[in-house]
C-alpha cells in the first residue's frame, strides 16, 4: 500500500470521480486521465474500457511480478507459439506411443538413421510426454487463469459503472463518430430515436439530452468463458495422470475363453469373433479382380462377468456373474459402468486350446489310455492306466536361450511344449523324462524323438500321440480388445462444452454501445463495439434513417484501425 | 443412368460453371475502367451476374454431393477425391455467406479460383466410390468432417481477403527493405499457387498421354512394386526398372532417391514433388515473360480503388466466423469420435496434432489482433500463413507424414 501512496498520482477526474491508479479513462465520464492523453487527438484505447488492472501496479512486489508475467498477452502468445512449434517437431517421426512394443533406443536409429538417433536423443520421440511440453501446457493453464482474472473483474466494473452523459473527448475520440447540427427540439429527437434503437434490440437509457444504448453485453464474457472451459479441460487432462483415474490395457481374447481382466474384478468372454469382407459386387470397378480385400465388419460378441467370490484364491474356481453382453464393433464399444472394451485388432490364425493324446507303448503299439491336456492350464498329474504322468515344466513358446537351455520365448502359445515324468510298470522308480510337443510341426522342428531318446536312453518305451483331428481343440480366432477406464472424461467434455459456449458467445455476437449527447443543438453520436465495425456502422445508418437522417456508412468511420 | 454417374456429371458441370463465374468476376472487376461506362454501375451489374453464376455452380455442386451420398450410401468425404471436392464446395458456401454480409464483388475473383484449384486437385485422385471400412462406419464421419471442412473454408476466405489486402496495400514500387521483403512474400505466395497448378497440369498431361513406368524394390526379401504416372526423374532407392516408357529421349531415371527416404512410395512422391516444382517454375516463367513484371505488381493495379480497411475487416471476420466452427468440427467432434472409435479422445496422431497446430495458430492470430493491435498487413500475413498450415494439415500430412488418418490413397 505504502508504495502506492508514495507514487500517488492525481487520478481524480474533473467530474468528481476518484479513479484507481492505472486507470486510463475515467470510470464515470470516460475522460482520459493522463495529461498527454488529454492533449492528444488520437483514437482512445478502449481495451477493458480503460480500467486499471492488477498487473499495472506501479511498484510490483514478487507476487505482482509473477502475476504480471502470466497476465501478459505477449507472454501467452509466446507460450502458444512454443507449444505450436514443439507439436510440429513431434510429428516429424512417429511417436514411441504409436507402437505397442518397441525398443525406442534401437528402433529410431535403425529405421531413420542418424536423423532418427538425434530425434531420439533429443527426446522428441516422446515430445508430448516430455517435461518441457507438459510444463508449457501448465504455464498456458496458469496464464489462462491469471489473464482472465486480471481483466474480467475490471471489465465487469467498467461495464456496470456507467454515466450516460460522457465527456466530449471520450465521444469524439471513438472509432465511430457522427456530429451534426440539430434543428428540432433535443428531447423530442431523443424520444424519437429511442424506439428505433429498441427495435434493433438495444437497451436504451436516457438522461435528459444524453443517451446510452447497449446490446449483447454478454458477448464480452465469451473469451473468459472459453478460458474457463480450457482450464477445466487442461485440469482434467492433467488429472488423468493420477493413479486410479485411468486404465489402459490391450488384451488378447481367444474365441470361446473366459479371461480375467487384470487389476479388476471383471472377466470377459469372447463368445465369437466375426470378420467380414466386402464382396466383389460391393467394390468399385477398378478394385475388381485385383484380389483386394476391403474389410466390412470386425465384431466381437463379448460377455462381461464380475467375480463375486473366490477371486484371489488360486485353489478355487472364481464365482462369476454375468453383468453385460455386447457385440463390440470398431465404433461401438462395450460400456459397463465406465469400463470400456474397444475392438482393437484380431488374429484369425487358429490357436491350439487342448489336445487329447494317447499314451502308446512303442514296441507293441498298444494304446494304454487317453487324457485331455489343456495347453494353457495343464494339470500337475495325469493318471493313464497304470502309469502316472507328472508335469515337470511347460513352455508356451519353446526355444533355446544362449546357454542352450530350453526356455519359453514368449507367453503366447505359439510352440507349446511339456516335460513329463512318466512312472509305472517296467520303468525305473524315479521315472523317465519325456518331452511332448502337441503340434506336429514343432515335433519335427525341435526333433522331439531325438530329445526323448537322449533323456530316457534304454527306457524310451512310450510316446504320446494324437489320433485324428477329433482329439484336437482349436480356438479359431483371437480378438484383441483395448480395455479402458477413464474417469475424467466427463470433465473433458464439460470443459469442451463450456469452451464452445464461450466461443459462440464471443464470436457470433458483438457488444455494441452507442452514446449520444446534445449540447445546445450540437449532436454528437459515438459508438463502440468489440468486433465487427462494419456491422455497427451499418446499424447506425439504418437507425438514423428512421429519424430522417441520411448518413453515408463509411463517413461514420473516424479512422484508425481497431478491431 | 446410374446415380453415381449422374453425380459425376454434376461435378463436371459445377467445375465448368465456376470457371465461367471466375471469368465474369474478372469482367466485373477489370471492366470498371473500360470506356463508355460508369464504373459503379458496371460493377453492380456484373457483380450481381457473377454472384448468380457462382451460386448456380454451388447448386450443381450440392447436387453432386447429395446424389453421390445417395448413390454410395455414405457421405462423400471418405477419400481424398471426395474430401477435396467437399472442401471446395464448403469454400463456395463460406464465400457466399461472406458475400451476403459484405457484398464485395472482388472477393469472388479470389475465392472462386481457390475452389476451382481445389476441385481440380480433387480430380487427380481416384474417383470411384468405395464402401466404408469399419473405422469410418459412424455417424460422426458426417459431422466431424463437414464441420472441420466448413471451418477451414472460412479460413480459406480469410486467406483470399488477406492476400487481396496485401496485393492492394504492399508498395510495389518501393525499394525499401521491409517493402522488398513483402513484395517477395507476395510473389512467393503466388508462386506456391502456380506450383499447385503446375502439379495438377502435369498430372493431367501425362494421364491423357497414358504415361506409365514401373519399378520394383526388394527390401528384407519382400518385393514391392510401384507405378509412376509421371516420367521418373528420380527412382526409388535401390530399385529395379520393370518397364520404362521413354520421355523426350529420357531412357532411365536421372538419379535415385536418398536412402533415408524409406519405402518405395517415397521415391514416387519425391518425383511428383520435383515435377510439380518444375512445371510450376516453367509456368511461372511463361507468365512472367508475358507480363514482363512480377505477378504481384501486375495484379496490384486491379485492386486500385478498393477499400483496404474493408478487406482487413473481411479477413478478420471470416476467421472469426470460422474459428468456433473449426474448434467444434476439427477438435471437439474429432475427440468425441476418437473416444468412441479408438478408446482415447486424443492420441497425438499427426493429423490430430496438425489440427491442434492450426487451432493454436489461429488463436495466436486472434490474440495478436484483439489484444495487441495487430491489424492490416501483419494480420493479413498471418491469415496467409494460417491457410498454408491448413493446407499442410489436409494434404501435406497425408503426403509426407501419414498416420491413422491415411485412409485415402494419396498420389
Amino acid at each position: 500500500m505504502i508504495p502506492d501512496i508514495l507514487s500517488f498520482k492525481n487520478t481524480k477526474c474533473e467530474c468528481g470521480h476518484q479513479n484507481p491508479v492505472g486507470t486510463v479513462l475515467c470510470e464515470a465520464c470516460g475522460k482520459p486521465i493522463s495529461k498527454e492523453d488529454q492533449e492528444s487527438d488520437k483514437l482512445l484505447e478502449m481495451r477493458y474500457d480503460g480500467m486499471a488492472r492488477r498487473s499495472q501496479r506501479s511498484t510490483p512486489n514478487m507476487i505482482d511480478r509473477i502475476w504480471n508475467f502470466f497476465s501478459s498477452v505477449k507472454i501467452a502468445v509466446y507460450m502458444i507459439v512454443l507449444t505450436l512449434l514443439g507439436s510440429m517437431f513431434g510429428t516429424i517421426f512417429p511417436q514411441e506411443s504409436t507402437f505397442l512394443n518397441i525398443d525406442a533406443a534401437t528402433y529410431y536409429p535403425e529405421t531413420y538413421g542418424t536423423a532418427g538417433l538425434i530425434y531420439y536423443k533429443l527426446g522428441l520421440s516422446h515430445t508430448y510426454e516430455s517435461w518441457w511440453f507438459v510444463l508449457l501446457l501448465v504455464m498456458i493453464g496458469a496464464s489462462l487463469v491469471i489473464c482472465s482474472l486480471d481483466r474480467v473483474l475490471p471489465l465487469y466494473k467498467a461495464l456496470s459503472k456507467r454515466k450516460i452523459r460522457k465527456h466530449m473527448q471520450f465521444l469524439t475520440r471513438q472509432k465511430v463518430v457522427y456530429q451534426t447540427r440539430l434543428d428540432e427540439d433535443e428531447e423530442v429527437w431523443i424520444n424519437n430515436i429511442v424506439p428505433a434503437l429498441k427495435k434493433r434490440g438495444y437497451r436504451v437509457h436516457t438522461d435528459g439530452s444524453a443517451l446510452l444504448a447497449e446490446k449483447y453485453r454478454f458477448s464480452r464474457w465469451g473469451p473468459y468463458i472459453l478460458h474457463i472451459g480450457l482450464i477445466i479441460f487442461l485440469l482434467a487432462v492433467l488429472a488423468r495422470g493420477l493413479p486410479g483415474l485411468n486404465m489402459d490395457q490391450h488384451l488378447a481374447f481367444p474365441e470361446g475363453e473366459i479371461k480375467p481382466i487384470p487389476n479388476t474384478s471383471f472377466y470377459l468372454k469372447n463368445e465369437k469373433f466375426t470378420v467380414e469382407y466386402y464382396t466383389e459386387d460391393d467394390l468399385p470397378e477398378e478394385f475388381k479382380g485385383k484380389g483386394k480385400m476391403l474389410p466390412k465388419l470386425f465384431q466381437t460378441q463379448a460377455t462381461l462377468y464380475e467375480c463375486t467370490a473366490d477371486c484371489k484364491d488360486p485353489s478355487k474356481e472364481p464365482q462369476l456373474v454375468e453383468v453385460d453382453s455386447h457385440p463390440i464393433e470398431v465404433n461401438d464399444p462395450l460400456n459397463y459402468k465406465g469400463l470400456k472394451a474397444y475392438q482393437f485388432d484380431f488374429d484369425t490364425n487358429p490357436i491350439l486350446r487342448s489336445v487329447t493324446p494317447s499314451l502308446i507303448e512303442k514296441k507293441t503299439g498298444k494304446d494304454i489310455g487317453q487324457f485331455k491336456l489343456d495347453i494353457r492350464n495343464p494339470e500337475r498329474t495325469y493318471q493313464v492306466g497304470e502309469y502316472t504322468l507328472n508335469l515337470v515344466e511347460k513352455y508356451m513358446d519353446f526355444g533355446m536361450n544362449d546357454l542352450g537351455e530350453p526356455v519359453s520365448i514368449s507367453p503366447n502359445p505359439n510352440a507349446p511344449s511339456f516335460l513329463f515324468l512318466i512312472k509305472g510298470p517296467n520303468l525305473p522308480a524315479e521315472g523317465v523324462q519325456y518331452f511332448y510337443f502337441p503340434k506336429q510341426i514343432d515335433k519335427q522342428r525341435f526333433q522331439q524323438d531325438i530329445i526323448n531318446e537322449k533323456l530316457a536312453g534304454a527306457y524310451n518305451l512310450f510316446e504320446l500321440d494324437v489320433d485324428g483331428m477329433s482329439n484336437v481343440d482349436f480356438s479359431m480366432s483371437t480378438t484383441y480388445l483395448n480395455i479402458r477406464v477413464d474417469k475424467v472424461m466427463p470433465f473433458v467434455w464439460l470443459g469442451s462444452a463450456i469452451g464452445m459456449l464461450g466461443l459462440v458467445m464471443g464470436f457470433y455476437w458483438q457488444h455494441r454501445r452507442i452514446w449520444i449527447r446534445i449540447d445546445e443543438g450540437d449532436l454528437t453520436l459515438a459508438a463502440h463495439t468489440n468486433k465487427n465495425w462494419f456491422g455497427i456502422r451499418k446499424e447506425i445508418t439504418v437507425v438514423l434513417q428512421k429519424v430522417n437522417m441520411e448518413v453515408d456508412e463509411k463517413s461514420l468511420d473516424n479512422g484508425g484501425n481497431q478491431v | 443412368m446410374k446415380l453415381l454417374d449422374f453425380s459425376s456429371m454434376f461435378f463436371t458441370i459445377a467445375f465448368l460453371v465456376y470457371c465461367v463465374a471466375f471469368i465474369l468476376y474478372g469482367v466485373a472487376v477489370m471492366g470498371r475502367v473500360w470506356r463508355n461506362r460508369d464504373p459503379e454501375q458496371h460493377m453492380k451489374k456484373w457483380g450481381r451476374l457473377s454472384f448468380l453464376v457462382s451460386t448456380l455452380g454451388l447448386v450443381a455442386h450440392l447436387i453432386y454431393f447429395f446424389t453421390r451420398w445417395a448413390g454410395a450410401g455414405h457421405i462423400p468425404v471418405s477419400n481424398m477425391f471426395e474430401f477435396m471436392s467437399t472442401l471446395s464446395m464448403m469454400i463456395i458456401i463460406a464465400f457466399t455467406v461472406i458475400f451476403i454480409i459484405y457484398r464485395k464483388t472482388l472477393l469472388g475473383l479470389f475465392a472462386v479460383p481457390i475452389a476451382i484449384i481445389i476441385m481440380a486437385y480433387a480430380a487427380v485422385f481416384p474417383q470411384e466410390a468405395q464402401p466404408l471400412i469399419p473405422s469410418l462406419q459412424s455417424w460422426w464421419l458426417q459431422v466431424h468432417v463437414t464441420m472441420a471442412a466448413l471451418g477451414e473454408s472460412f479460413f480459406a476466405i480469410g486467406f483470399a481477403a488477406g492476400f487481396m489486402y496485401l496485393l492492394r496495400t504492399v508498395d510495389f514500387n518501393s525499394k525499401e527493405k521491409s517493402d522488398r521483403r513483402q513484395q517477395r512474400g507476395v510473389e512467393f505466395t503466388l508462386l506456391s499457387i502456380v506450383v499447385v497448378i503446375g502439379f495438377i497440369a502435369s498430372v493431367y498431361a501425362f494421364r491423357v498421354g497414358g504415361y506409365e513406368s514401373v519399378f520394383t524394390q526388394e527390401q528384407e526379401s519382400k518385393v514391392s512394386r510401384v507405378e509412376y504416372k509421371l516420367p521418373p526423374i528420380v527412382a526409388p532407392y535401390q530399385s529395379k526398372v520393370e518397364s520404362f516408357q521413354s520421355f523426350l529421349g529420357m531412357k532411365e531415371p536421372l538419379f535415385e532417391a536418398p536412402s533415408w527416404m524409406v519405402g518405395i512410395n517415397a521415391g514416387r512422391k519425391l518425383n511428383t514433388i520435383i515435377w510439380s516444382v518444375l512445371a510450376g517454375l516453367i509456368l511461372y516463367a511463361l507468365i512472367r515473360l508475358i507480363l514482363r513484371k512480377p505477378l504481384g505488381r501486375a495484379i496490384h493495379p486491379l485492386l486500385k480503388g478498393l477499400d483496404a480497411d474493408d478487406l482487413d475487416e473481411i479477413t478478420y471476420r471470416s476467421i472469426a466466423i470460422g474459428f468456433p466452427i473449426f474448434t467444434l468440427g476439427a477438435l471437439i467432434f474429432a475427440m468425441m469420435w476418437a473416444q468412441i472409435a479408438w478408446g482415447r479422445f486424443w492420441g497425438w496422431d499427426p493429423k490430430e496434432v496438425w489440427a491442434l497446430i492450426t487451432w493454436l495458430f489461429y488463436s495466436v492470430y486472434l490474440h495478436l489482433r484483439l489484444s495487441r493491435g495487430w491489424q492490416g498487413k501483419k494480420s493479413a500475413w498471418l491469415a496467409v500463413l494460417g491457410f498454408m498450415i491448413v493446407m499442410f494439415t489436409l494434404v501435406g500430412v497425408n503426403l509426407v507424414i501419414a498416420g491413422l488418418h491415411s485412409y485415402a490413397g494419396t498420389n
